[in-house]
């Protein structure tokens, strides 16, 4: 598709990612990243496009993308922007045509039990049961499975048209009555879509929840569609992923979890780029100090095992300092990485967050290694001023409780690590003995 | 009184026709026998019984009796008497007929035997004009036809006869196939229609004799010129060279598939009769015939395991074939198929029908050149492989190999009719044996065998699995061979193909997709399932994964994956490369034919000595600075990472002089040993003074890779061993030591701090290592340690147990499991979950299975 353009240079532009990403997101999903990379083309200030070539390309590649489906004003206008012409072609009147009487024979056909959706009195007669209830519209109300079947086809229809909410009501009201397995799973996927795009995260994430539950249990039989499935799930999590601040956790779990990590190292790994970026920048917010350092050690773990596959910046700034522990190689990739995250749709309000995040990083776990920091060095390492450095250590040591002072006069920090006692070692051990034994014999005793 | 009555209607009939039949008879009886053998296989089993049953029932045994001793008294007198003494002979004749027939309704074999051997000396006497009285005639007819359900019986029922019924089942069954090729003629006719044979004679009707006569006589005449051919023929199996002709070739056919198995042939007699016989064939229905037979009886000559076939046999067995696969490209009307009926008329050959698209001949290709690619490793297996014997009998595997192919392209061909129904296996099996021959060697080495094989092939075939334009590129016909079988077979073949790809690859230094490939197979799981040839496969696959991680400087993937072959100490047996001698338990003589039989011919080796330097080395380099680290600790016992190196070091070191290193063992110990002190510089070069390395492919680099190894292993052991005796020491100085740049000194450093392995701080303004103090253990703190990790260890044992009860049903005991990087088993536990610990996990060796605790330990943590 659209190979995307840097502002900031060529470094970025071989680590995008957007057609790899593309493989496994939807039609309509596709359609924002596309909307962004012309949005960089556009230099801010002047509001000039920049390359005239590469905006081409994008608005060839926003047609062909749009072409199928039936947002067909949209893409009337996108053709005459294209070739310049006023008045778009006679095809495109007829496909809007075609498609406006489509949407009125589904609705039509599904009138009857949307408006049966909407009375009281039926709804209150439905009940958990989803054959009971068919066979009680069928009784009571003459509903048939035809009807129901058309929810879906009209739920379609209108997601393809760019209609998401109205898409997604129909695939909910579909979901609710049908008994057809395959197909509720396909709504479900769709209302997924929905409301990523209608950006109703809330709801997208227990869109999510039910897509994982169908993955588990449905696909057990066949882990090649399992893996394709996952694949497009994790893909898809990264719009709330990076967008809605309380799906961070549930996602990184999911991410995390051994089922979906194996699909990323196996068939995406350019995933990890994401999941590094959220693991890092997720260290202030994690409620849990233990999960996040656990996550931590997976992200330097699979970054490792996966390098000799995927390797940008980013993943490279993680191994320089958490294997290799080369500081200056870390430093370097940290100002790399920083464009490529600039340069991507899901990143890019991520990325001072992120060099915020590396940096303490960083920090750590030199501290961790050291004994006495020359202050001057620290903050070339750290990209800062020797004062702002100063102050941002300060700043640091007071967040973090870091046993560590500054000697002004010899420029230096120093830190203090006091050896762990063995007592309190034998005591960290054997902590969680009495609660495990406890979960233990209380499962033993089911 | 019955008896005269009978015997005088007997001898009537057979003197109205005796002198029709006196002309015809002596020649006729030849042509027989030359038929008799193809025949008399194919005859359907009647079930005569019902006829000759209620004739004979009345006769008691005592009757039988009478008779057979009356008919011993009158042998000697009944010669001068004329008629009486035919008379007397019908008697005794029928009286021994009624004793076989009594005998055949008890299943007394063992009295049918002599009954039979009786009756047959009788009928000469009576077979003055070479016709045999008819009742013989049913009596021999009816025993055949009760053998043959006798025998189909026993076949099915597993009740033994006793043994002298079994004996005379036997005697009969050997001597009416002979004998009743003399009488042939009148038991079909017997056979075609038993009541007008049986009327023919009581009723004295002449008109159907004579037409019966004829009725042999027509083909006589045609054949006159054969029969005096077959005259020889017989002669010649006597050993006189006498011509062929392309007529007699079905029956030469037969007789020798007959005598296949028996006692007593003359196998190459037989091949020599074949050879000419192939000469004379001129149709290729016959060739292909010919040539069948005779390919396998070659391969008859190598019966019994020990034994491989002759070399020049092998040799002409290949033309053979070659010129079978040749004949059936040429003639594509032909196809030798497995389920194809067999073709019973031995005078006439089968033409294609209007409504046929095939000759369809019974035969298997693939089995021909399965058995001939057996016969090569079998005698490949035979010969001292340090002669040039052995490279002269290798050279033969191009040829073998271009048979494959064609053999390949040939069930291509006949694959694409789907009215042939050729199973999908047939194409599996030799696109196995092809895969077989190359997965092994170097891509050029493929190449040129590719490239000569494909010379052979005429160049408008091309195959529709692999084109010709593959064979250039050995990996990509690897692949392809490789796919072909993944999405066509399943079981043992698919495994075989994945553990051939991936060996492949291993042997190409593409190492992650080698490892990718064996992680994703699952093979390690049931692998045991497997019969033990792909076991032994498995474990080649599995060592050549290891020396290909040892070739990419993966030291640590490299030692887990050898682990379990060399740490075992039977990689010979396990490899197949030589037959372990058992200490202890005594191996029965076949235990010890089997697995010499298992045997990889010595072309196919891995070089266990280059396999064993590196498992050892590979041991050296992890080991020895775990030895340091651990120094005296408690749990000295419980990390053990190669048991077999351990021992040998322990070997080592209990020696009280050593001397200068003579084997490769003896390097890696001394090395091993000038490491743990520090001296990398003498450890690199008992290292490098190993020669078995110039066998790897690009030695230099290997040597430079372990050099590198040692110097950073050299690091790490000399900080674990000396830092309780040093407060601060400067990167300058290490860096000077181990001629490491200062950035790499302070990265080992930093690695080893943030592992918690050592106890140090790094200092950057004046950039030394600062060794904290106190934090030496005393013996009853660690032993407190220690038992704070038994602790949990019970406990996570304790929930893996009830995990295993509860599999499936409880979701709580779920665990995490990453992605095990060519490692099995959770060989290292991510035990340093707790607080920060002066001896910790060596964790710089994560990246495989890393056990988290489950969904418990998390609740734990959380």
């Amino acid at each position: 598709m659209a190979s995307a353009a840097a502002p900031n240079g060529v470094a970025s532009s071989e680590y995008d990612l957007m057609l790899k990403l593309a493989q496994h997101l939807d039609r309509h999903m596709i359609f924002p990243l596309l909307e962004f990379n012309a949005g960089q083309l556009v230099d801010e200030e002047s509001g000039n496009v920049k390359d005239e070539v590469k905006a081409r390309e994008i608005m060839q590649a926003k047609y062909s993308l749009l072409k199928k489906t039936n947002m067909t004003d949209y893409v009337a206008n996108l053709y005459c922007d294209m070739e310049g012409l006023e008045e778009p072609p006679a095809e495109f009147a007829d496909r809007k045509q075609k498609v406006f009487s489509q949407l009125q024979k589904y609705e039509q056909e599904t009138s009857k039990i949307i408006e049966l959706l909407e009375r009281d009195d039926v709804v209150n007669n439905l009940r958990s049961d989803k054959v009971a209830n068919l066979e009680y519209l069928k009784r009571e109300h003459e509903v048939t499975m035809d009807m129901v079947n058309a929810l879906f086809d009209l739920g379609n229809l209108q997601y393809s048209c760019g209609n998401y909410a109205d898409a997604s009501e129909m695939l909910y009201r579909f979901r609710v009555l049908s008994t057809d397995n395959d197909k509720v799973a396909f709504a479900t996927w769709g209302r997924l879509a929905c409301e990523i795009l209608t950006m109703n995260w809330e709801s997208a994430m227990e869109e999510l929840q039910k897509v994982r539950e169908v993955i588990d249990s449905k696909l057990s039989q066949n882990p090649l569609a399992q893996l394709q499935h996952r694949t497009a799930l994790t893909h898809w999590a990264l719009f709330p992923l990076f967008n809605f601040e309380k799906a961070r956790e549930p996602i990184l779990e999911l991410f995390f979890n051994a089922g979906y990590i194996n699909t990323i190292q196996a068939n995406c790994p350019w995933i990890l780029r994401y999941l590094a970026v959220a693991v890092i920048t997720n260290r202030g917010r994690a409620k849990n100090i233990g999960v996040h350092q656990k996550q931590m050690k997976d992200i330097v773990r699979i970054v490792k095992q996966e390098a000799y596959e995927y390797q940008d910046p980013v993943t490279r700034f993680v191994h320089a300092l958490c294997v290799d522990f080369d500081f200056e190689e870390a430093q370097r990739q940290l100002v790399l990485a920083e464009e490529v995250l600039r340069g991507d749709f899901f990143l890019l309000a991520h990325a001072d967050d992120f060099v915020d995040s590396a940096r303490h990083l960083i920090f750590e776990s030199y501290c961790k290694i050291h004994a006495r920091i020359s202050l001057k060095d620290l903050s070339a390492r750290l990209g800062l001023d020797a004062d702002a450095a100063e102050k941002w250590i300060v700043n640091l040591i007071r967040d973090t409780r870091l046993d560590a002072k500054i000697d002004y006069k010899g420029g230096t920090v120093v830190m203090n690590h006091p050896p762990s006692s063995v007592y309190q070692q034998v005591i960290e051990k054997t902590k969680g003995g009495f609660f495990r034994t406890q979960v233990l014999s209380a499962a033993v005793a089911k | 009184m019955s008896r005269f009555f009978r015997a005088g209607d007997d001898s009537s009939s057979e003197s109205s026709t005796d002198e029709e039949e006196l002309y015809s008879a002596s020649e006729e009886e030849e042509e027989q026998e030359e038929q008799e053998s193809s025949e008399e296989e194919e005859e359907e089993e009647e079930s005569s019984d019902d006829e000759a049953g209620p004739a004979k029932k009345g006769l008691s045994r005592f009757l039988v009796d009478q008779a057979e001793s009356e008919s011993e008294e009158s042998e000697e007198e009944g010669t001068t008497k004329v008629k009486s003494a035919k008379d007397k002979r019908f008697d005794e004749l029928e009286a021994t007929i009624t004793a076989i027939q009594n005998g055949q309704k008890i299943n007394d074999w063992g009295s049918i035997a002599n009954e039979f051997d009786k009756l047959n000396r009788q009928v000469v006497k009576l077979q003055d004009g070479g016709k045999a009285p008819k009742s013989y005639i049913k009596c021999i007819a009816e025993l055949e036809d009760s053998l043959n359900e006798t025998l189909a019986k026993q076949k099915v029922t597993p009740k033994k006869m006793n043994a002298t019924a079994a004996r005379g089942l036997n005697a009969v069954k050997q001597r009416i196939k002979k004998n009743s090729k003399d009488y042939q003629s009148q038991i079909d006719a017997f056979r075609n229609d038993r009541d007008a044979f049986m009327e023919s004679d009581e009723e004295v009707a002449p008109a159907p004799k004579p037409t019966k006569v004829r009725f042999h006589e027509a083909p006589l005449a045609d054949e006159a010129a054969e029969d005096e051919d077959k005259g020889f023929a017989r002669v010649d199996k006597r050993g006189k060279a006498i011509p062929f002709s392309p007529e007699s070739i079905q029956k030469h056919l037969r007789a020798i598939v007959e005598s296949r198995g028996r006692k007593n042939t003359d196998r190459n007699e037989q091949i020599r009769i074949m050879e000419e016989l192939n000469k004379v064939a001129e149709t290729p229905y016959l060739k292909i015939r010919v040539l069948q037979t005779l390919v396998s009886t070659r391969f008859d000559l190598g019966v019994g395991t020990a034994t491989s076939m002759p070399l020049e046999h092998w040799k002409a067995a290949e033309k053979e074939l070659s010129a079978l696969v040749s004949l059936l490209e040429a003639h594509k009307d032909h196809v030798v198929i497995e389920n194809a009926e067999e073709w019973d008329d031995d005078d006439k050959t089968p033409v294609l029908g209007s409504d046929d698209k095939y000759i369809k001949i019974p035969g298997s290709v693939v089995s021909y050149i399965e058995r001939l690619d057996d016969e090569l490793v079998r005698s490949l297996q035979n010969i001292d492989p340090h002669t040039s014997e052995y490279i002269e009998r290798l050279s033969d595997e191009a040829s073998l190999y271009t048979i494959i192919l064609r053999g390949l392209l040939y069930y291509e061909t006949i694959q694409k009719d789907a009215s042939l129904e050729i199973p999908q296996e047939s194409l599996n099996r030799i696109i196995q044996r092809r895969l077989d021959h190359v997965y092994f060697k170097p891509g050029q080495v493929v190449k040129i065998l590719e490239e000569n094989a494909w010379k052979q092939v005429s160049s408008g075939i091309d195959s529709a699995i692999t084109s010709r334009d593959l064979s250039g590129d050995a990996e990509q016909l690897i692949q392809t061979l490789c796919n072909y079988l993944f999405n066509n077979s399943e079981g043992i073949i698919r495994a075989r193909a994945m553990l051939c790809q991936i060996y492949f690859l291993a042997l190409h230094n593409e190492y992650y997709r080698a490892r990718d490939m064996m992680l994703t197979s699952h093979l390690q799981e049931n692998i045991a399932n497997f019969d033990v040839a792909t076991q032994i496969l498995y474990n080649r696959t599995l060592v050549q994964v290891g020396l290909c991680a040892f070739r990419r400087g993966l030291v640590y993937d490299a030692q887990n994956t050898l682990q379990d072959i060399c740490g075992s100490g039977r990689q010979k047996e396990l490899l197949a490369q030589g037959v372990m001698m058992q200490r202890f338990n005594q191996v029965s003589p076949e235990q010890e034919r089997l697995e010499k039989q298992r045997q990889l011919p010595f072309h196919m080796h891995i070089n266990l000595e280059l396999l064993e330097c590196v498992y050892l080395t590979c041991s050296m380099l992890l080991e020895i600075p775990l030895l340091a680290q651990i120094g005296s600790s408690p749990d000295i016992k419980k990390r053990v990472i190669s048991k077999t190196y351990r021992r040998m070091l322990e070997y080592h070191e209990r020696q009280i002089f050593t001397g200068p290193p003579e084997n490769t063992r003896d390097h890696v110990m001394q090395a091993s040993k000038a490491l743990a002190a520090g001296e990398w510089k003498k450890a690199t070069h008992f290292i490098h003074s190993i020669k078995i390395w110039d066998l790897m492919p690009s030695a230099e680099d290997i040597k430079a890779m372990l050099a590198k190894q040692i110097q950073e292993e050299g690091l790490r052991t000399y900080l674990f061993t000396y830092a309780p005796f040093y407060d601060t020491l400067a990167i300058e100085t290490l860096s000077t030591m181990f001629e490491l740049d200062p950035v790499k000194v302070s990265a080992v450093v930093s690695k080893m701090i943030s592992h918690e392995e050592l106890a140090a701080a790094l200092d950057q303004v004046t950039n030394t290592v600062i060794f904290r103090k106190g934090v030496e253990l005393s013996r009853l703190q660690s032993l407190a340690l220690a038992l704070s990790d038994k602790a949990s260890a019970l406990i996570e044992t304790n929930e893996r147990t009830l995990e295993v009860r509860t599999q499936g049903s409880a979701n709580a005991f779920t665990r995490k499991d990453g992605r095990g990087g060519g490692q099995r088993g959770g060989g290292q536990r991510g035990g340093g979950r707790g607080g920060a610990r002066t001896g910790g996990n060596p964790q710089r060796q994560a990246g495989g299975t890393q056990f988290t605790g489950g969904a418990l330990g998390a609740a734990v943590r959380g």
